[in-house]
């Protein structure tokens, strides 16, 4: 039998990598184990065609936590951010385009050329949302309180919480209040009139949910995400070398700090005795022994798979079952000759190096939607698209680009047939989508790479396809994520310990859950 | 020179809420007047002859959740008021079989079982736990909703009593707790059960009267009212009023008039009278004014803001605030007079299932579908439809032998889409309804003698419901409790100095309540002091 080992980490994702550093940093020996031949989970830089490499799957930060940046010093391990000026380009089917820049004024003129009335709106929307998100930032950086029996530390958090709540205003504080439960299309359309702009920024609401912008509650997936990202439509953030350039970094940093990392090792099974999580199985046989193991797997997927679900109560297996996470995004991934003409544009290839949204109205997104809620991917699907190559050539041969294309509606579950056999058929309604905004396009394509859910799901262990490991909704939220009474990076299990997206706050490639998880597992290990 | 009279208190408008408002007020010895445009009491709360000898309930059909203690404090039966049994759920499905629940439980557990057995233990388990929850929301519904923005210790307290509440339940009620307030109806009942057609017409109560789907989050909250209906006590049952809906106006109403209150029909206001950013009187139509000390105003913020005052006697942020207020009705009624009984294919003949409500929703993609044409502007090509029967329960409402029908029908968008409007969509709509029963009972239209159907416009316009909204406002999360209707002014008060409001567009919103008006009555009653 191996030595027994201080921390086992299981899952090297970029929230499994800061949380081993984190706990490396306070006196822990972490060994991160990681199925893949590469760190970096769904954080990813490979090559899928000769020459040209991507961001596999995420393709744009959340963007990551300033204090991890600066604690990991992730520039320092090679890690070069890039922040394109151009934040989000939106199309139009009637060749407009609205580029919004991370410049206040710079986008307020783009909005001013389709309506004086929006421009104006904008920084009043803009203002109003940069303050109540840094209020619910503050929130999320802190545990979420113990439900039962808040502890000294919980009540001051919430009430520091409380009090710059009430710092807001008012107008700023019901604001909060109300906001969250409301469907984003009803919120874009208290501030704007022009549809391509309501539609932008209603799109945070939806981004990686099985939410329309008319289903209640997708505010507050907008506002969940303006925490890390005031901009109104979320900027965009990128990595040179591609995203997988920041787990990369992360990797290095980690190991620096102490942690060892094992790749190409999968576990099979998290061993529970009595109650209490003693080692990780891998699939080679291998049993390593540890003091405690810490899941950057979803919850799912660590307590119904990794452990034997006979160690839980039923009702608790039942709680996590219900945990919804129906996955509705799919990737493609292309190798273009050139660079695409896009319609609105006249050749102006500095809008294009931000993220490219497709999806011009409401009820566009709304009708891509409806698609999926009866099992068919999205006829018209609404895409958010990244050209990497325009602000890191390195990524592309010479004058080529690659083209990252996030796909939805694109259901776990269909209801005809089976993502193998649909899998083409997804990859043309997107190149014939957007061969609409960017004519021509089909003619470039030299190679592509299609990512169905189910993909997500065998390749990436992403459980049913959901890339922030369970739905964000007001009901899987804070003290809720990923269930009531179990928010605070523990499981019923003893010894065993979530740092995923499945914890809280989990709003995307921010770190903020395995950094939060990190220093709640180190205060209940040295109790 | 118009003639100028003087009373304590003027409520606008005499539905139930405006009626029950007044009662209370008279109670204390206030001198009420109510003022109602209409020839006929009740709001939407209403019976009418539309068709000589069918006596409809023209808007609201039934009644559940009326407050015990309003119908204890006015003595509502003693005016009259007799709350008749409305049995169970009947839903039709399209293959030939059908799902029958009623208030027997063993019944309902048998004819659940048939579909499936999970299913049924589950439904007995699901009940308890929604009792549960009924015992945290209805003190909840019972109180003036605090100000989460002031620092006011009393405003404080309140949060505290509800945190303390809610602190009190066990780890499993705290859950189902929070899943109810957030989650869609589906989502919440998929935990549940796995008989589509059972989850499909439960999720049903839960879109009723707003702009959303089973599948939309915040519909699961819904669910919980059909087991607080409180009638003699008995927990889940549904009811019709002896005499139609109209029935409990009229008790309410002479129960108020008893206690001293006037009221006068056919008396529609142009304008709220205001000095000095104080409430004193009101115009009417035909000029008369008439002053008051306080103007309680049961109709809904968009009819006492905007057009019964003006924008300038109103702060700037109010009144943005009272033009985002949302309507969106979503709803129309059907109202038919019957020759003879509908038969229903699943089960003919005319059965006790005809006694309780008939649904049409047999399946939740049905009820998604129905909402996703709403959704870009049109009525629902295949819509939910709720009937009723009451001249089964209560044959005084139709002549002998014949009966009417209530339909209520969802989705029916305020706002089509463009080039497309309510006066001439009405016919479709109203055939489309009838096409759709006759999926399920064939023979629907030979026996029709004759219909009413009523668009959200006509609820707008002959029931003064904004947008043809049936809860004078939508029931979703950002306009429930300390958000109804506009941050800041949930207690009923208003920018306006003795103006206060009192219908369903304030806390805890619409349905045959009377909740509001109660609730009203006693804030108004603490600023200016009962008389006895």
């Amino acid at each position: 039998m191996a030595e027994t080992r201080d921390l086992i980490i299981v899952g090297g994702g970029h929230n499994g990598l800061v949380t081993a550093f984190y706990l490396a940093k306070a006196g822990f020996k972490p060994l991160v184990l990681e199925r893949r031949q590469q760190t970096g989970g769904a954080a990813i830089t490979e090559e899928f065609h000769t020459g040209f490499r991507c961001s596999i799957l995420a393709h744009s930060a959340g963007p990551l936590l300033p204090e991890i940046v600066r604690d990991m010093q992730l520039e320092r391990h090679g890690l070069k951010l890039i922040t394109p000026e151009a934040a989000v380009t939106a199309l139009s089917p009637d060749s407009r385009a609205l580029t919004l820049y991370n410049d206040p004024k710079r986008a307020t003129q783009e909005i001013a050329k389709f309506s004086a009335k929006d421009a104006e709106q904008y920084s009043v929307f803009e203002e109003s949302l940069r303050k109540i998100s840094s209020v619910i930032a503050q929130a999320l950086k802190l545990a979420p309180p113990d439900i039962d029996d808040p502890s000294r530390s919980d009540l001051w958090g919430m009430l520091t919480t409380g009090r710059s709540l009430r710092k807001l205003g008012k107008k700023d504080m019901y604001r909060v209040l109300r906001w969250g439960p409301m469907a984003v299309a009803d919120l874009v359309a208290e501030f704007f009139e022009t549809e391509l702009l309501r539609a932008t920024i209603a799109a945070r609401g939806i981004f990686g949910t099985a939410l329309g912008p008319w289903s209640a509650g997708s505010s507050l997936v907008l506002l969940l995400r303006a925490t890390g990202d005031p901009h109104p439509a979320g900027s965009a953030s990128f990595a040179q070398g591609g995203i997988g350039a920041i787990t990369t970094a992360m990797t290095a940093a980690a190991k620096e700090a102490g942690a060892e990392i094992r790749t190409g090792t999968e576990v099979k099974e998290i061993r529970v005795k009595d109650g209490v999580a003693t080692g990780v199985v891998l699939a080679s046989g291998e049993e390593i022994p540890a003091r405690a193991v810490i899941s950057n797997a979803d919850p799912r997927r660590t307590l119904l798979s990794l452990v034997d679900p006979t160690h839980l109560t039923p009702d608790f297996v039942q709680k996590l079952q219900n945990i919804r996470m129906p996955g509705t995004v799919a990737k493609m991934n292309l190798a273009l000759s050139a660079l695409p003409k896009f319609n609105g544009l006249n050749g102006d290839s500095s809008a294009l190096r931000g993220r490219i949204h497709i999806g011009p109205e409401i009820d566009y997104l709304e009708r891509a939607f409806d698609d999926s809620k009866y099992g068919a991917f999205s006829q018209h699907p609404y895409l958010e698209v990244t050209i990497p190559s325009l602000t890191d050539p390195s990524l592309a041969p010479a004058g080529r680009h690659v083209m990252s294309v996030y796909v939805q509606y694109a259901p776990f579950k269909l209801k005809g047939g089976d993502w193998d056999s649909q899998r083409d058929a997804l990859g043309n309604t997107v190149v014939k989508t957007l061969n609409e905004y960017a004519p021509g396009i089909a003619e470039l394509i030299e190679d592509g790479q299609i990512i169905t859910p189910k993909d997500l799901e065998n390749q990436y262990g992403l459980t049913s396809g959901h890339i922030f490991h369970g739905e964000l909704a007001l009901d899987q939220f804070f003290t809720m994520r990923p269930l009531l009474g179990w928010a605070r990076y523990a499981t019923p299990i003893k010894n065993l310990y979530l740092c995923g997206s499945g914890t809280h706050p989990g709003v995307g490639l921010t770190g903020g859950s395995g950094m939060n998880a990190a220093r709640e597992i180190s205060k209940a290990l040295r109790e | 020179m118009p003639s100028v009279q003087k009373y304590d208190v003027i409520v606008i408008g005499g539905g139930h809420n405006g009626l029950t408002n007044a009662a209370y007020l008279a109670r204390a010895g206030k001198k009420v007047l109510v003022l109602e445009r209409r020839h006929v009491l009740g709001g939407a709360a209403v019976t009418e002859e539309v068709f000589p000898g069918f006596k409809s309930s023209v808007c609201s059909y039934v009644v559940s959740l009326l407050r015990p203690e309003i119908i204890r404090d006015l003595d509502l039966p003693r005016h009259g008021l007799e709350i008749l049994p409305l049995d169970g759920t009947f839903t039709p499905m399209p293959n030939g079989d059908y799902l029958w629940r009623v208030n027997d439980h063993g019944k309902t557990r048998r004819e659940i079982a048939r579909h499936s057995k999970l299913d049924a233990e589950a439904y007995e388990e699901f009940g308890k736990a929604m009792q549960a929850m009924c015992r945290f929301v209805k003190p909840i519904l019972g109180m003036v909703p605090p100000d989460p923005a002031t620092l006011n210790p009393k405003e404080l307290m309140k949060l505290l009593f509800i945190g303390r509440r809610f602190q009190g339940m066990s780890l499993e009620d705290k859950y189902n707790q929070v899943q109810l307030m957030t989650m869609s109806a589906i989502d919440f009942l998929d935990q549940w059960f796995e008989t589509d057609v059972l989850k499909a017409t439960m999720s049903a109560s839960g879109i009723i009267g707003t702009f959303l789907g089973v599948r939309s989050p915040g519909t699961a909250y819904v669910l919980l009212h059909h087991y607080m209906g409180e009638i003699d006590g008995a927990f889940r049952s549904w009811g019709f009023a002896r005499g139609g809906t109209g029935a409990i106006s009229n008790a309410i109403a002479d129960a108020a008039r008893e206690a001293g209150a006037e009221i006068r029909t056919k008396a529609p206001i142009a304008r709220i009278i205001v000095k000095n950013n104080r409430a004193v009187g009101v115009a009417l139509e035909n000029g008369d004014e008439i002053y008051g000390d306080v103007i309680s105003s049961s109709v809904d913020p968009r009819l006492t803001f905007l057009r019964f005052m003006e924008e300038k006697q109103l702060p700037g942020d109010f009144v943005e605030e009272v033009k985002r207020y949302k309507f969106r009705g979503s709803s129309g009624k059907v109202n038919i007079a019957l020759d003879a009984l509908p038969d229903f294919k699943c089960l003919p003949g005319p059965g006790a299932h005809l006694r309780g409500a008939l649904s049409i929703s047999p399946s939740v993609e049905y009820m998604e579908r129905a909402y996703d044409d709403a959704k870009y502007g049109n009525f629902s090509r295949r819509p939910y439809v709720d009937m009723v029967i009451p001249s089964l329960t209560d044959p005084s409402v139709a002549p002998p032998g014949k009966h009417v029908m209530s339909c209520f029908v969802q989705y029916a968008p305020y706002k089509l889409r463009p080039g497309l409007n309510w006066d001439e969509q009405r016919d479709a709509f109203g055939n489309n309804v009838i096409d759709t029963i006759a999926e399920y009972a064939p023979n629907i239209k030979d026996i029709i003698i004759n219909k009413q159907v009523l668009t959200p416009l006509d609820l707008e316009r002959e029931f003064g419901l904004s947008e043809g909204n049936i809860f004078q406002g939508e029931l979703s999360l950002e306009q429930l409790f300390f958000l109804r209707p506009v941050p800041g002014y949930a207690q009923f008060r208003t920018p306006v100095k003795n103006l206060y409001m009192c219908g369903s567009a304030t806390h805890p919103g619409g349905g045959i309540m009377g909740a509001p008006g109660r609730l009203a009555a006693l804030e108004i009653l603490k600023d200016v002091g009962a008389v006895k």
